[in-house]
């Protein structure tokens, strides 16, 4: 069962495209990650995805429901984080969960305390008056306790140390699991998404680069390493932003090792030294985005 | 509600043009309009004009006669009897009657009023002075008076009403056939005149009664209102030469006099005039008065005989040539909203269509 | 509805609290004003200026309704955009409707509780000193401004929800130039016949912040 459907998003700022009939779905149970570097268009899918922003083609739907007409009740089943964790900071940690329990008839207050207990802040300890990291965890703490069946994270990572980063990547995956929920998120950190999510779309400026299951994606992505003997242009397709460094060459494939070393051969380099290896996330994301 | 929103934004926006842009444009393109200073001379049977336009004085008459300035002196003797008193050239005798600067000064007076003033929200609190102090001068009172369900007046140092007071007045106008409560209540209340003459009211009947206070007790007189005037505006004149009480309209908008003591009506020979509407000026002597009547840009001049109140010229002022700025936002702005009004201290939004 | 107001309450109760102080501290210096003249020149004096002349004696207040008005906007939609905010607001299982029409109810409500709490004093300390001719005259004329903060607060409201800085420059131009209707006039019930149609005008204005909010959830930026 689809979650989320999107079918050919188009948008523009202006005159500039964002992307084009961008197109997927977010079955039941999976946690999808919308990876991109800045100014992709990540934060713009989800404004679409919350209902913030027209798009200038294409529809959105959620539970079946087009986003722009949704009923408002539907909205208790999808969570939101919004970028930077902003929350209505002049509130205290029990004023807030008193505010957002009115609104949703499944709260969990004892998820929300059980969370807030780690934090060692005073429930009476206004939220401004926090560090960012545990306000990520309020803000966290919150949706948890909303208990929707879905869940829509802007950049969560924002702003967060590596501690705290993992500490809410590990309540996110554990809560989505055992329950079944759904998550789609964006991150241009792609440090812990590996441990994270299921499923990946990787944006570029205006397209997308792949959109696959992180499974198979870290199966049939290499890093490719070799020596070239002499001079030579590497204008094969099926290599990824290849880098050379006084003659050592870097570059992403989803050819495997075999396969490479007869298009390399087929195209005449003069290379030495090919070596092949599966890497993290991480590498691959920078492989496939390059790193300007 | 967006949708009501915008819509609420747009008609926003369109008053806003409505009122700002003609409101701009008048205020960058206004020219003021002046008018020569005008009297009538019993002397030469018209109009003097004093033309003050193109920046030298001109003194001549309608007819076209060119005076110098003694010369103009001399045919509005009595509006100038100052300088020809300071010339030694005022004569002894005008029209036949013998004149004095006192008896000049006695039958001179000024009379304005204007919807600016009529139209205003006036507190229904009244001053009531006491008419024969045997004093001099005269005296504010230290309680003002209301005529509601009875006339009360109301002590304004404690803000309590003065019981006795009250009844006496109350009783009089009742035992005079007073009905409460007034619909109109006219005079001056102040102390710069040379005697009192109390309050002319109107009641709920419609009947006209004259109250005073002499020696702190009422005096109340019911006036007879000849059939077919029913009194709209009272103006209490009071004026030095003590000949009419006070000036009126009635609901077809003629003006008249009502003379003291006589308590006659006497009709004043000018058109229609609407004090709600329009402005009215007398400079009066002893034997004319010069009546300026304006109605938004009309102006025009009466002379009316002070004894029968007859007119004896008029005069209207041709209307200024439109400026070539107004013209063109006649065109411009067909229509237009207004929150002041020429006539009316009061804000209210008006359309102007085709008006400019 | 209740639940926003607790939030809003949290949000503003500080500034409130301290609007309704400040404003009764003018009325009251109004007042106090009013006693002093009455003390050096006599009651009189103060009743014939009134009567002939049109003075009213409070023309202290006038701007302060506005000013209260507009800075409640501030207040309570202010830290909503701050980080669009807002979203989060409408992102809750109700309508904008439902949402943001409890945060104006409320801020709305407690500017009018405000207003009549600072009639209702210089009422009951004019009835004291002077006719009531004379105060229906002073509060009548006063109202006009409690009326004019009302709307201040509503354009405030809609400039600040507003999404783009063009046409947020834009809506405070129109905001300045409607609130200025209010006072083209410093004579006392120039507004007698207009009052009703400006209270029905401020009224219908609390619909400009939900245009604000639709363009916001249109995605409409600069």
């Amino acid at each position: 069962m689809e979650m989320i459907t999107c079918r050919n998003l188009t948008h523009y700022y202006g005159k500039r495209l964002i992307y084009e009939n961008l197109s997927f779905d977010v079955p039941k149970g999976r946690i999808l990650g919308l990876l991109g570097k800045n100014g992709t268009g990540k934060t713009t899918t989800i404004n679409i995805l919350s209902g913030f922003l027209k798009p200038y083609a294409g529809e959105c739907r959620i539970f079946g429901e087009e986003v722009q007409s949704m009923k408002p009740t539907t909205r208790r089943e999808i969570g939101m984080l919004m970028e930077g964790h902003v929350q209505y900071t002049f509130m205290k940690i029990e004023q807030i969960e008193r505010f957002y329990a009115a609104f949703y008839p499944k709260w969990n207050r004892e998820v929300y305390y059980e969370l807030m207990k780690k934090l060692q802040v005073a429930p009476h300890q206004r939220i401004s008056r926090m560090s960012c990291g545990q306000r990520s965890q309020v803000a966290l703490g919150l949706i948890l306790a909303q208990n929707p069946e879905l869940l829509i994270l802007d950049d969560f990572s924002l702003g967060l140390d590596p501690g705290y980063r993992r500490l809410f990547v590990d309540y996110l995956r554990d809560f989505a699991k055992s329950e079944n929920k759904t998550v789609f998120l964006t991150s241009h950190i792609i440090q812990d998404m590996e441990r994270l999510i299921d499923d990946c779309i990787i944006m570029d400026y205006g397209r997308i680069l792949t959109q696959q299951p992180v499974n198979e994606l870290l199966g049939k992505y290499y890093h490719y390493t070799f020596s070239l003997t002499a001079e030579c242009t590497l204008d094969m397709q099926q290599l990824i932003h290849p880098s050379v460094i006084r003659n050592r060459v870097e570059a992403g494939s989803f050819l495997p090792p075999e396969e490479m070393r007869s298009l390399l051969e087929a195209h005449a380099v003069p290379f030495v030294d090919l070596q092949g290896n599966h890497v993290s996330l991480e590498d691959v994301f920078i492989g496939l985005t390059g790193k300007y | 509600m967006d949708k009501f929103g915008k819509c609420f934004f747009v008609f926003t926006l369109l008053v806003l043009l409505l009122w700002l842009v003609p409101w701009t444009y008048r205020f960058v393109t206004a020219r003021s309009v002046k008018y020569p200073f005008m009297l009538y001379s019993g002397l030469i049977d018209n109009f003097a004009v004093l033309d003050h336009t193109d920046g030298e004085t001109v003194y001549k008459d309608l007819a076209g006669n060119v005076y110098t300035e003694a010369q103009f002196d001399s045919i509005l003797p009595l509006f100038y009897y100052r300088q020809l008193i300071a010339e030694e050239r005022l004569p002894d005798t005008l029209q036949g009657i013998p004149v004095s600067p006192r008896t000049i000064q006695m039958g001179n007076f000024i009379f304005r009023t204007t919807p600016m003033t009529v139209n205003a929200h006036a507190v229904p609190l009244y001053f009531l002075l006491e008419s024969m102090s045997g004093r001099v001068d005269l005296e504010m009172p230290d309680d003002v008076f209301r005529v509601s369900r009875r006339m009360e007046f109301v002590d304004m140092a404690t803000n309590t009403v003065k019981e006795e007071k009250s009844r006496l007045f109350t009783d009089m106008l009742q035992k005079k056939g007073f009905v409460f409560p007034a619909r109109l209540v006219a005079g001056n209340p102040t102390t710069r005149k040379d005697y009192d003459e109390g309050y002319l009211m109107v009641d709920a009947a419609g009947k006209l009664f004259h109250v005073k206070q002499i020696k702190s007790r009422p005096y109340v007189r019911p006036i007879e209102v000849p059939e077919g005037i029913d009194i709209q505006h009272l103006f209490l004149t009071e004026f030095k030469d003590r000949k009419s009480l006070a000036f009126l309209t009635d609901s077809e908008n003629r003006f008249w006099v009502l003379r003291t003591k006589t308590y006659e009506f006497q009709r004043v020979e000018i058109p229609p005039f609407d004090p709600k509407t329009m402005s009215l000026s007398i400079v009066g002597n002893m034997f004319d008065w010069t009546v300026t009547l304006k109605d938004g840009a009309k102006e025009a001049l009466y002379a009316i005989d002070a004894y029968d109140c007859k007119c004896l010229a008029s005069y209207e002022r041709p209307v200024p040539k439109a400026s070539l700025a107004s013209s063109i936002g006649k065109y411009i702005f067909l229509v237009r909203m207004q929150f002041n009004s020429d006539i009316s201290p009061d804000i209210f939004p008006v359309l102007k269509v085709g008006q400019w | 509805m209740l639940v926003f107001f607790y939030k809003e309450w949290i949000k503003t109760r500080y500034f409130f609290l301290i609007a309704l102080v400040l404003s009764v501290l003018f009325c009251v210096y109004a007042m106090l004003n009013i006693n002093r003249v009455i003390e050096l020149k006599g009651a009189a004096h103060i009743w014939e200026v009134m009567l002939q002349r049109d003075a009213i004696f409070i023309h202290y207040l006038r701007f302060v309704p506005l000013l209260m008005g507009a800075v409640a906007g501030m207040m309570q939609f202010v830290p909503e955009m701050q980080q669009k905010r807002i979203k989060l607001t409408l992102h809750l299982p109700c309508s904008s409707l439902h949402s943001l029409g409890a945060m104006l109810l409320f801020g709305a409500g407690l500017l009018i509780l405000i207003s009549l709490v600072n009639l209702l004093l210089l009422d009951i300390f004019l009835l004291q000193h002077f006719a009531v001719e004379l105060v229906r005259r002073i509060i009548l004329t006063g109202i006009v401004w409690y009326v004019a903060g009302l709307a201040a607060y509503f354009f405030t409201a809609w400039i600040c929800l507003e999404p783009t800085w063009k046409m947020r420059v834009f809506a405070l131009l129109v905001a300045v130039a409607v609130l200025r209707i209010f006072f083209i006039s410093e004579t006392p019930e120039a507004y007698n016949a207009f009052l009703p149609l400006l209270v029905v005008y401020t009224l219908l204005a609390a619909s400009l912040p939900f245009w604000s909010v639709k363009r916001l959830k249109d995605g409409k930026q600069d």
